[in-house]
């Protein structure tokens, strides 16, 4: 018989993907981790706490990545996706490609000295565009690995100029402006697919005027405003930089349109209510729901400890948001089919969770079915199982998920991949 | 006296232009502790690294401290280096002058200061260092699983391995809950199939002993070498040698006898879900109208259960299978239908003819069902049956495993989990892990992704042939100064400390301490002692700091 | 001679401590006399480490760990806060008054938070003068 191969390829580093890394690393085997992003982490890594206890995200995460990058068993790949597979369990070759960084993880300190030289200043999408970066930049304070890439989509030398503001900044020769693309080949005995969810882009709601009004914000623009590492080191405010005095939080947003409740937002609704009430005094919070979805012990305590801090809830139907003169104005159908209306400052929209856009192409890649949204099929009696034998498929690339389930699935998915593989 | 070897990364800039090294190095030559000082431009760096185990071999050091950036950056990095260099790697003390110096103190002549005021503080305590070693263990590889419905079933079946014995024991017949249900959501699938396969499974697999109808009498030891003493069916007894524990007791459904609201055992024709599905389904002609009430007793345990929205569907759904003209109604406060299937499963529920009232509060009569609607408006409706869809709750036995195996429940008498996010399915007691309806409420999927779980972590971390790895940083305990008070044993979380009962002292249990240092702070008498981070060295660095 | 005061802090290996780094990080100001000791939990904070270090001549004391509920070993910060309150009593029978002992808890991302309360801290030290048993030495 021929000997499998022992080495494990998981795509997606967020929480799932580190989770499964660490278990199959810690079984001895040597794991690639894929990353597409110059940074790991995922979207766990954008919140600054985490329902139902409210703790901190950072401080759950932080020694995770750690014990990935220390790990001699786990090569962490960012700015890399995948390109081809072949074979079959127990023994697949993937080809991986590398986009260049233009800085050297080896001789990078992480000091940030190039940063400020750098002239190009554009929109920081880690931060939901609230806040700037530089071509030349790391997503936010405390990204792992802590060293920057260079965007070369902004750059100057791109443009052809000969700008070497970053190199001349660096005292460690970490810019690299000769980096090259690569492309690496792997062999290995199982595959976990773990790349996670994108929020769904909330502007194509019209109703709900987002991107068409200031003060309405999507879920992570929220979270990150938050976000003691965030653009605004946590302070809640509207554009005009001033503290709302009320906000209202939409639920199910796209959710008739999808065809799908996304499980987590009506959790983390309440968690941003209980933000609102923590950092600005006398804040007005409502809420707009259709049907509330706090599945789980733990949760429902949770929700009724912030509801007696004032949430004003509201069943509500056919939802118009439109800009009237004191800020923005929410006409609503209530339950009882009667109509109302209510001002406030800010709104925070709960778009659905959406597979993540490169979903489509992996499946396509590692040729697994995906089911009719988009998230990739796993088997009946086998929820973390793909089509194909040694293929396997964690958090929520499979569906929308609570951090708990991505982490379980993780594990059953690092446990499977174990098993194929053994001779 | 001890070869002390202080090396003063510069960073780059980083802290040479933050810091006064020369200062730095001017002040400290003048300490005894020291034997040499060396500086370079990146220790980190390939060079650098390469820099620091020459200089050890050529000056001899025995203890070595790095003054550069956070231990979070790079401690792992230079004990490898010292490791090279034939140096136990805990002889070393690493001192951060450049994110908590350097990077925060601008004033350059107070951030010198400080890193002199660090420095001092490691030299100081280096010398009480002591080398430690990452202890081996022999373990077994072997796994017990307590609880064979399908969750135990299905972590039996993905833990098996060769060379790796499963033993799996249940104190009824196999297959737990699935016995009593006819089939499962959203697809229907024939419940009773799924299990008869899956027993079938277990039975023939070479690696798979099951114990029925036995009982777990005593377990004793810790991860990676425990001992199960079992009662089999014929009353005999069976002692089994085992690395790590599942448990997979299951939950119960809620029965509402106690909420007389409900009218449960009251009035003829009220049933638990459980109750019409087990049994009254198949028994009689369904009657002309039938109601499922939702969310009975979660009030009062105080959660959703999750499963229970989807399943009265799923009971509509055999009810009209059935006999198709009986009108069904679903008494409902919050529809939760989390997850992609289950908007669809509603909707075709909805198709076929059930009707869905939302209620805020409801009484149960007979053959009737008064309600009040979410606008306050009072109602009522006759039915000729009522099923009472029930939350899920903790099993009987979930303290006596708590107490057998001393791991907290949560405040509902679930088991508790080591970490509701990061740790779902491990309690704190390395090597027992918790999957299934013992773990919360959560439905079929969900629990055969935690028997799937807690399988992945036993194949990660008990490795047949392989020897457990044990913290080095851990507590001990001075035998000839403990009085034996169990202070540290209360304060420990993680169960490592324990009272020897023939010598009067408490003993550490280093797979089990995760070296908090928790029981070192809290012993009176001195005896309990954390490595790395002893009474001695802390004083020693306090004492440099306010020199 | 009026010398700046010092200032002890023990900060848990996982929250507070990565804190700090974040402040560094970020280049937020800390003060220059506050000089820290990494400990794994605030648990292993012995109240004996906090008396030493006002005998030693400390002026104040920060504890920093991680939010109540986010302790990395469960429940360790719980303990370093029942330990600190009962540790307050016996400062004031030194004449130390309890505000030379802070509390705080101050999780991984929160850099800012670290600057701001190790500031704060300084400034009242520096206003509340010297510790008073440097004024009359406890074994004298």
């Amino acid at each position: 018989m021929e000997t499998k191969n022992k080495d494990i390829l998981i795509i997606g580093a967020g929480l799932a993907g580190i989770e499964a890394s660490l278990l199959c690393a810690r079984a001895g085997r040597k794991v690639y981790l894929l990353e597409k992003e110059p940074y790991f982490g995922g979207s766990a890594i954008k919140s600054e706490e985490v329902f139902p206890l409210m703790e901190c995200a950072t401080c759950m995460l932080a020694p995770k990545q750690s014990d990935v990058l220390e790990n001699k068993n786990i090569e962490l790949l960012t700015l890399s996706e995948l390109q081809e597979v072949q074979g079959e369990a127990g023994n697949f070759t993937a080809r991986i490609k590398k986009q260049a960084r233009y800085v050297s993880l080896e001789n990078c300190i992480g000091c940030g000295a190039c940063f400020e030289p750098c002239p190009v200043e554009i929109d920081n999408n880690f931060e939901e565009g609230l806040s700037k970066r530089k071509a030349i930049y790391i997503a936010c304070a405390g990204a792992l690995p802590n060293a920057p890439a260079i965007d070369m989509n902004y750059c100057l030398r791109k443009k052809g100029e000969d700008c070497q503001a970053c190199k001349q900044s660096c005292m460690f020769d970490a810019i690299l402006y000769d980096d090259k693309d690569r492309e690496i080949t792997v062999n290995v005995g199982a595959i976990i697919v773990a790349t996670g969810f994108k929020l769904g882009d909330a502007s194509q709601y019209t109703n709900y005027g987002y991107k068409k009004f200031k003060n309405v914000l999507s879920a992570f623009e929220f979270e990150r405003l938050r976000a003691s590492n965030g653009p605004t080191t946590g302070i809640i405010q509207t554009k005009d930089g001033s503290p709302p005095d009320s906000i209202a939080l939409i639920h199910c947003v796209g959710r008739k349109e999808k065809g799908y409740c996304s499980q987590v937002c009506c959790l983390y609704l309440t968690k941003f209510a209980h933000y609102a009430f923590d950092k600005i005094p006398g804040v007005k919070v409502y809420q707009f729901y259709k049907e509330l979805s706090i599945p789980g012990k733990e949760n429902e305590h949770f929700y009724k400890e912030i509801q007696k801090k004032g949430i004003n809830s509201i069943r509500a139907e056919n939802i118009e948001i439109i800009e009237a003169d004191s800020g923005l104005q929410i006409n609503y159908q209530n339950g009882n089919n009667k109509n109302g209306s209510i001002a406030v400052d800010m709104v925070v929209l709960a778009p659905p969770i959406e597979p993540h856009p490169e979903t489509r192409n992996i499946a396509r890649i590692l040729n697994i079915e995906l089911d009719q949204f988009g998230f990739l099929k796993t088997q009946p009696f086998n929820p973390v199982e793909s089509n194909r034998a040694g293929i396997y498929i964690a958090g929520c690339a499979r569906e929308p998920n609570f951090m708990q389930e991505a982490v379980v699935q993780a594990q059953d998915a690092a446990g499977q991949a174990l098993n194929i593989t053994e001779d | 006296m001890t070869k002390v070897g202080l090396f003063l990364c510069e960073c780059g800039p980083n802290i040479a232009e933050a810091v006064d090294l020369d200062k730095v190095t001017e002040v400290i030559k003048g300490d005894k502790k020291v034997a040499l000082i060396e500086r370079h431009r990146l220790l980190c760096s390939e060079d650098g690294k390469k820099f620091l185990a020459e200089s050890i071999k050529k000056n001899g050091f025995e203890r070595i401290v790095i003054a550069a950036c956070s231990p979070k950056q790079h401690e792992n990095t230079f004990m490898e280096v010292m490791t090279r260099a034939g140096l136990n790697p805990y002889l070393f003390q690493m001192v951060n002058i450049r994110e908590q110096c350097a990077w925060m103190t601008p004033d350059k002549e107070l951030a010198t200061q400080k890193a002199i005021r660090l420095i001092r503080a490691a030299i100081n305590r280096i010398n009480y260092h002591t080398p430690l070693k990452q202890k081996e263990i022999e373990c077994s590889p072997d796994v017990l699983i307590i609880g064979a419905g399908i969750t135990g079933i299905e972590t039996a079946l993905r833990t098996a391995q060769k060379n790796r014995n499963i033993y799996i024991v249940e104190k009824n017949e196999l297959g737990g809950v699935l016995n009593r249900l006819q089939s499962l959501y959203p697809g229907m699938q024939s419940a009773r199939e799924l299990l008869q396969k899956k027993i079938k499974e277990i039975k023939s697999h070479p690696e798979i002993k099951v114990f029925q109808k036995s009982k777990i009498k005593e377990i004793l030891g810790f991860f990676g070498n425990f001992i199960a003493r079992i009662e089999t069916e014929d009353k005999k007894e069976v002692k089994l040698n085992i690395g790590s524990i599942i448990l997979t007791i299951g939950g119960e459904t809620f029965v509402p006898a106690e909420l007389p609201n409900f009218g449960y055992k009251k009035f003829e024709n009220v049933f638990t879900a459980d109750e019409f599905e087990n049994s009254v389904i198949n028994k009689e002609n369904l009657p002309q109208t039938i109601a499922i009430v939702h969310c009975v007793g979660r009030e009062k345990f105080g959660y959703c259960s999750k499963i229970c929205c989807a399943n009265s569907m799923k009971l509509a759904r055999l009810i009209k299978e059935k006999s198709k003209n009986t009108k069904v109604f679903q008494f409902y406060k919050e529809l939760c239908l989390p997850g992609k299937e289950y908007d669809q499963f509603y909707k075709e529920t909805k198709e076929q003819g059930v009707e869905f009232i939302r209620y805020k509060n409801i009484e149960i009569g007979d053959h009737k069902i008064d309600y009040i609607s979410e606008d306050e408006i009072k109602q009522s409706l006759s039915v000729d049956m009522i099923i009472l869809s029930t939350g899920l709750v903790p099993g009987k036995d979930t303290q006596y495993f708590a107490n057998l195996l001393n791991i907290p429940l949560d405040d509902y008498g679930f088991f508790k989990e080591e970490h509701i996010k990061l740790a779902p399915v491990s309690t704190i007691t390395e090597g027992i892990s918790i999957a299934g309806g013992c773990q919360g409420p959560q439905d079929l999927n969900d629990a055969v992704i935690q028997a799937g779980a807690s399988a992945g972590r036993t194949l990660s971390s008990l490795i047949p042939g392989r020897r457990l790895q044990v913290e080095a940083k851990t507590c001990e305990i001075a035998d000839s100064i403990c009085v034996g008070c169990g202070v540290c044993v209360r304060v420990c979380t993680y169960g490592a400390l324990t009272i020897d009962e023939s010598k009067h002292i408490s003993v550490v249990n280093e797979v089990l301490c995760r070296g908090c240092g928790n029981c070192a702070a809290a012993c009176p008498s001195g005896a309990a002692r954390h490595r790395h981070f002893t009474n001695q060295e802390i004083y020693q660095e306090e004492r440099a700091m306010l020199k | 001679m009026q010398t700046e005061p010092t200032i002890i802090g023990f900060l848990c290996n996982w929250c507070s401590y990565a804190a700090a780094d974040l402040a560094g990080n970020s280049k937020l100001e800390v003060p220059g006399n506050l000089t820290t000791i990494r400990v794994m939990c605030s648990s292993r904070v012995d109240p004996v480490f906090i008396l030493n270090a006002y005998f030693q001549g400390a002026d104040g004391v920060l504890v920093a760990g991680c939010h109540p509920g986010d302790c990395h070993y469960q429940t360790g910060n719980y303990y370093a806060r029942r330990r600190l309150a009962l540790l307050i009593k016996i400062l004031q029978t030194f004449d130390i008054e309890p505000k030379r002992l802070r509390l705080s808890w101050i999780s991984a991302s929160e850099g800012q938070r670290f600057s701001e309360i190790t500031q704060e801290f300084a400034k009242f030290i520096k206003e509340a003068g010297p510790n008073p048993l440097k004024k009359k030495p406890f074994f004298e």
